[in-house]
């Protein structure tokens, strides 16, 4: 029995410039604490072998210390990596692989595969058929070479891909990198790992894309997660996901329409805690109170949260008749929020100069409060 | 508020007191020329209101001189409805009663400061804390009451006037007033100068910062975007690079090129064999071409042989003709030659005879001319030899009788001074006469005189008389004595004079002066006769004559010797007698003809000679030519020659044949090419290989540079920009969105609050209007929020115009000024608030159309309100209707 994690888009050195920068630091630094984690998981569950279906970088000119850094991190599990380059870490000829080679970071039991050529290995005895991008886009399919090629007999082949594998993606989609549907079984594979999307998926019998380990971007998927394959024979591969990551990345949208509506929102935001990475996307209409509560709940959960990104560019602001009397605006400035309000609604209001009239509406509410 | 009476007292100029009773509840006019003390009223009003009755500074208002004065100011006046009496009076006595009645009410009385609040209050004034009342203490009194030259001046009394008008206007329209409006504005502003500028809203501080990151940020992202795209071209061009170094690593093309070099050689080799094989056939065409030119030559020579001894043949002929032809010209050129050697022998001796016939005649003609010229001189010489006798007979006579002229002349003069001194002495000497009786002698001087006569005596001259004895008579004076000496003397030298020349007299001496002259004329003829003679002298005569003599006896002897020669020629002379000229011309002629004769005939002789030689040469090469024709062998060696020849000519154009299909082989196989071919495939190699090597250089340093760049951190860097420029970008937006918004929230408020404000203000804009519209046509007049005239717009002669309160002339503001004030009135007055208007002097600027406007604009304000008019132009205000008050005339009856 060959067991095998799988895993793909490490997509070491991202940074995450859309949240403030200590978050943002964070979480770069959360993609090399899963490989880490990564490395254990492969210690503690014996697996033979470990493939990397591309992506390990984010980009090809990471900084010398990120390349060190990342191989020190699966130093926890001593037997064979196996990584192919995919459209981010693509071997080129001058790439991030070659920077790495000539750095000496790249351990021994690592196997970077920079040709389309079987790899045949002995411990554990098994044959890789790797499909490496060597450009950082392409419209051919690099799998297609699989087929032809001859392996010994008895060994488990095992393909490597970095794409989008063909008639999943709704049509009309140009995806580069396509892969054919069937290849696995079309190539006579006993396993097919495919690295590029970011959500762990089953494409058929033996082929998955693994996801990357830990998630970064709020497209619900099932990312965050490595796979376990285990192979026995000719028998379909066991698949097993394993959760890998550390934070959880929500989508918040809401439509306030009601008071209570607000409350709803702030009490997701309270909940939040320190692995949560979050976007508020809230239009609708709130009242003072509301607005002014719903900023602090966010300034909160900016507070416990890794990321708060919050698009409040569509809600308006609508005082009620009571926030106008506590507000106690007399003469002209009472003038001037109701020209304010009325600056939000009717047909006119679009934009930008709603969220100014909003805007303003909101300062002047927090001065006479 | 009304005033009715007005006393004062003690106080300035007014020592004693004065009073205006009376005023009109309306318009009073004051009139009086300056000094008259229009000031000193108004001064003791204000004194009256602003002054605390205990300061000090009323020491102003004492009369000059008088140290116990007690200014004092009475007033009586009527204000809502209630009757008030102030009296003020300082220093001296320093009060202050204020005393009110009301309708039917209880009068109060109020004292002191009480009376001053409250008068401050109900006028709307303050009074100074310390010290004379100040203009800022003034509130709307100093608004109202105008004093000299400062109607135009609206703006400083406004400004302490601002705070009481405002309370009047703000209590008129109090339910539209914010509770803290203007305290939001303040924080808004604040809030907003913490972002934009106050005056262009123009982003500053953190705002502008947050913006300047922003920028710098993108330009960063820029920039290494930029780097990155660079990178990842080289990478591009490293793989490029790559590939094809490793393409031809795997298979060198430059090794094609070298094969097809090496093909192109060994072609090029074939050809240049060819070439050379080719250049041997050429060279054997041409021997072979050689050889027959050879053999042609050969033959030609035995056929020049042949026909050299035909030519020679008729040469020989030929020269045997021209010689014959020469030969018979000599024998008749010589027969000739004879001839006319006799004919020139003959004339030779003909020629001779005649030129001694010549000679003869010519020795007779001379000897008879030596003959006669013998005979001639001698003659000539016998004769010339009797004149030379004659001639020398003269000469020697002339010789004898040589007297010279000069010696002629002395002598003629010498015996003319004699003759001359006689007679002086004659004429002068004592004269004796005598007369002697016949035969009686006396002696005189010892010589005996007889007869008569007479003598004179020019010295002691003895007289004896015979017989009677002597007598001596001594003529008398010297000078009878010096000139019987001078003619003594003259007489000695006239004598010694002729004794030289042995002469007797004078008459002597002339006659031998004739004779000598006669003879030398003789001699002369004679020696002229002599020279006709013989011109030469009679020597050259003489030798002549011998030379002739000599030369007849040579011609004698010559023709001696001639008759004899002659005699011998003339037996053969022939009959003709030529002349000598005739024979020798002849003789000359044949000569010539002989010389000629002669040339022609050598010439002959010559011709005949070298013809000969011809002939000898013609024969020898005759001879020659026809021993080579008859050589033994010969005609086989021609034939063998022909048949050589004929040998050649086929293996020329066999060989010919042979080189033309070399050349055809070489010129398909263009060997030019060949060798281009050659170069051209050397230099791709060398190209390519080149290329394989500066392309390895190339990658190497592609390679170096992209490993240095990959070492930076590009995309790493970049994301790290890219995040710090979204946040950036974040605090730059949220800043935009709080300056908008601020923004917004000020422009609203300001906005509400100037409509507020407008409204407020509406009441006072309508009285100005009122009094602008009646001022100017069309006029109207903005307020700013301090209640200040702005804008005046007006008909002008362009249309409306408008200008700002201080762009406006003096007059206009003054005018302005005060319909201000009596708007501002207007407004105190619907608020019930006491109205006095004062102007003193006003409107001095105002033309005479402004001025009659401005007074409509008074009357109509007096209507309503109290004022108190003073001026020193009445004739200006004679028309307001009111009776004026002559102030000199109040002071006396003060």
């Amino acid at each position: 029995m060959l067991k095998i994690l799988h895993t793909s888009d490490w997509q070491i050195g991202k940074l995450f410039g859309q949240f403030e920068s200590d978050d943002a630091a964070l979480l770069a630094d959360a993609r090399f604490q899963v490989v880490e984690g990564l490395a254990h998981l492969a210690r503690e569950e014996q697996v033979d072998l470990v493939l990397v279906a591309g992506d390990v970088f984010d980009a090809q000119t990471v900084a010398d210390r990120t390349i060190h850094r990342l191989f020190k991190a699966i130093s926890a599990y001593a037997g064979p990596w196996i990584m192919i380059p995919g459209n981010h870490d693509a071997g080129l000829a001058e790439s991030v692989w070659t920077r790495a080679r000539r750095l000496g970071a790249v351990p021994e039991n690592v196997t970077i595969c920079l040709r389309s050529e079987a790899l045949v290995l002995a411990r554990p005895a098994v044959a890789i058929l790797p499909a490496p991008m060597t450009q950082r886009n392409t419209y051919a399919d690099l799998t297609e070479w699989f087929a032809g090629a001859d392996t010994p007999a008895g060994l488990p082949r095992i393909g490597m891909a970095h794409g989008s594998v063909q008639g999943i993606l709704a049509e009309g989609i140009d995806s580069t990198n396509p892969i054919a549907a069937g290849r696995a079984a079309q190539a006579r594979l006993d396993y097919l790992a495919l690295g590029d999307w970011h959500g762990a998926r089953q494409i058929d019998d033996r082929t998955w894309y693994s996801g990357t380990p830990e998630t970064d971007r709020f497209r619900a998927n099932a990312s965050g997660c490595a796979l376990l394959v285990s192979l026995d024979g000719d028998a379909a591969p066991r698949v097993e996901m394993r959760s890998t990551g550390r934070y959880r990345w929500q989508s918040v949208v809401a439509t306030l329409r009601v008071p209570g509506d607000v409350d709803n929102v702030i009490n997701t935001l309270t909940s939040l805690t320190a692995q949560d990475v979050v976007t508020l996307e809230i239009d609708g209409q709130i009242d003072l109170d509301g607005h002014r509560r719903l900023l602090a709940a966010i300034e909160q959960a900016r507070g416990t949260a890794r990321g708060v990104l919050a698009d409040l560019g569509d809600l308006r602001l609508a005082p009620t008749q009571d926030d106008i009397d506590a507000l106690h605006a007399d003469g002209y400035v009472g003038e001037v929020i109701a020209e304010l309000r009325a600056a939000q609604e009717g047909p006119n209001a679009q934009g930008d100069e709603a969220r100014i009239a909003r805007d303003a509406l909101a300062l002047l509410a927090g001065m006479l409060a | 508020m009304k005033l009715s009476r007005i006393r004062i007292a003690q106080f300035r100029q007014f020592r004693d007191a004065i009073e205006i009773d009376g005023l009109a509840p309306g318009l009073n006019l004051f009139t009086g020329p300056n000094e008259t003390g229009k000031s000193t009223i108004v001064t003791a009003l204000r004194a009256a209101f602003f002054e605390r009755y205990r300061s000090n500074s009323a020491e102003d208002f004492r009369p000059w001189g008088d140290g116990s004065a007690a200014p004092s100011v009475t007033l009586d006046f009527e204000h809502g409805g209630e009757q008030y009496q102030l009296l003020k009076s300082f220093l001296g006595k320093k009060r202050c009663e204020l005393q009110i009645s009301g309708a039917g009410g209880p009068v109060r009385r109020l004292d002191g400061a009480e009376a001053e609040d409250h008068l401050a209050t109900l006028l709307g004034f303050q009074h100074a804390n310390k010290g004379a009342s100040k203009a800022e203490h003034w509130g709307i009194p100093g608004l109202l009451w105008m004093t000299q030259g400062t109607a135009q001046d609206v703006r400083e009394s406004l400004t302490h006037a601002t705070g009481y008008l405002r309370t009047v206007l703000g209590s008129a329209v109090s339910d539209v007033a914010s509770s803290h409006g203007d305290d939001i504005i303040a924080r808004v502003e604040r809030a907003r100068g913490e972002l934009l500028t106050a005056r262009s809203g123009k982003p500053t501080g953190r705002y502008l910062d947050a913006l300047a990151r922003r920028d710098q940020l993108t330009e960063s992202a820029t920039q290494v975007a930029a780097e990155i795209e660079e990178y990842r071209h080289k990478v591009d061009e490293l793989a490029r690079l790559q590939q094809a170094h490793e393409a031809d690593q795997a298979q060198p093309p430059w090794l094609d090129a070298r094969d097809q070099e090496r093909a192109a050689a060994r072609r090029l080799e074939d050809i240049q064999e060819i070439e050379r094989t080719l250049g041997e056939q050429r060279v054997r065409v041409t021997q072979i071409e050689e050889r027959a030119t050879l053999l042609r030559a050969q033959l030609d020579g035995y056929a020049k042989d042949t026909r050299t001894a035909d030519s020679r043949r008729a040469a020989l002929a030929e020269a045997r003709q021209a010689h014959e032809a020469a030969a018979a010209l000599v024998t008749p050129w010589r027969g000739r030659l004879d001839e006319t050697t006799r004919q020139h022998e003959a004339a030779r001796l003909g020629a001779q005879r005649a030129r001694l016939r010549e000679r003869r005649a010519e020795l007779d003609r001379e000897h008879a001319a030596l003959q006669a010229n013998v005979q001639a001189a001698t003659q000539s010489l016998a004769s010339a030899q009797a004149e030379q006798t004659r001639q020398q007979d003269h000469e020697r006579r002339a010789a004898a009788l040589h007297i010279t002229e000069q010696s002629l002349t002395a002598l003629r003069e010498q015996t003319r001074l004699q003759r001359e001194l006689e007679l002086r002495l004659s004429a002068i000497a004592t004269r004796l006469e005598f007369d002697l009786d016949d035969g009686r002698t006396i002696e005189i001087d010892g010589r005996t005189v007889q007869g008569s006569g007479e003598r004179q005596l020019a010295k002691a001259t003895a007289l004896t008389l015979p017989g009677v004895g002597r007598l001596t008579i001594t003529p008398g004076g010297a000078d009878l004595a010096a000139l019987r000496r001078q003619a003594d003397e003259a007489g000695e030298r006239l004598a010694s004079l002729l004794q030289g020349l042995d002469l007797a007299s004078l008459d002597a001496a002339e006659a031998r002066a004739r004779e000598y002259k006669l003879a030398l004329d003789e001699a002369k003829v004679a020696a002229a006769t002599l020279k006709g003679r013989a011109p030469q002298g009679i020597d050259a005569l003489r030798a002549q004559l011998a030379r002739d003599e000599a030369r007849l006896r040579e011609v004698e002897q010559a023709r001696v010797q001639l008759v004899q020669q002659g005699s011998d020629a003339e037996k053969q002379a022939d009959a003709s007698q030529l002349s000598t000229q005739e024979a020798e011309s002849r003789l000359s002629a044949l000569e010539r003809s002989l010389k000629q004769i002669g040339a022609d005939l050598h010439k002959a002789q010559l011709t005949a000679g070298d013809s000969q030689a011809r002939v000898d040469a013609a024969q020898r090469e005759h001879d020659a030519a026809q021993a080579l024709l008859s050589a033994p062998g010969r005609a086989e060696k021609e034939k063998a020659c022909q048949q050589s020849l004929d040998d050649t000519l086929a293996e020329a154009a066999s060989a010919r044949a042979r080189v033309e299909s070399l050349l055809a082989q070489v010129e398909q196989a263009r060997p030019d090419i060949l060798k281009q071919d050659l170069e051209r495939y050397r230099r791709s190699a060398e190209q390519l290989e080149q290329a394989f090597h500066q392309r390895r250089d190339a990658l190497m340093r592609l390679d170096v540079e992209l490993q240095a760049a990959g070492a930076r951190g590009l995309e790493e860097r970049q994301a790290e920009i890219a995040r710090d420029l979204a946040q950036a970008r974040r605090h730059a937006q949220e800043r935009t969105h709080r300056a908008e918004a601020l923004d917004r929230l000020l422009t609203l408020l300001r906005d509400k609050r100037a409509t507020l404000t407008a409204q407020l203000q509406a009441p006072l804009r309508q009285h100005l209007q009122r009094y602008v519209q009646l001022l100017f046509p069309q006029g109207s007049v903005d307020l700013d929020t301090d209640l200040m005239p702005g804008t005046l717009a007006r008909a002008g002669t362009m249309g409306l115009e408008s200008a700002a309160f201080d762009e406006l002339s003096f007059g206009a503001r003054e005018q302005l000024g005060v319909i201000s004030r009596l708007a501002y009135a207007d407004l105190l007055l619907e608020a019930g608030r006491p109205t006095l208007i004062i102007l003193d002097d006003a409107l001095v600027h105002s033309d005479d159309q402004r001025l009659a406007q401005m007074k409509r604009i008074l009357f109509d304000a007096a209507t309503r309100h109290q004022v108190l008019l003073f001026t020193c132009h009445p004739a200006n205000w004679r028309d307001m209707g009111v009776v004026p008050r002559a102030l000199e005339g109040l002071r006396t009856r003060g």
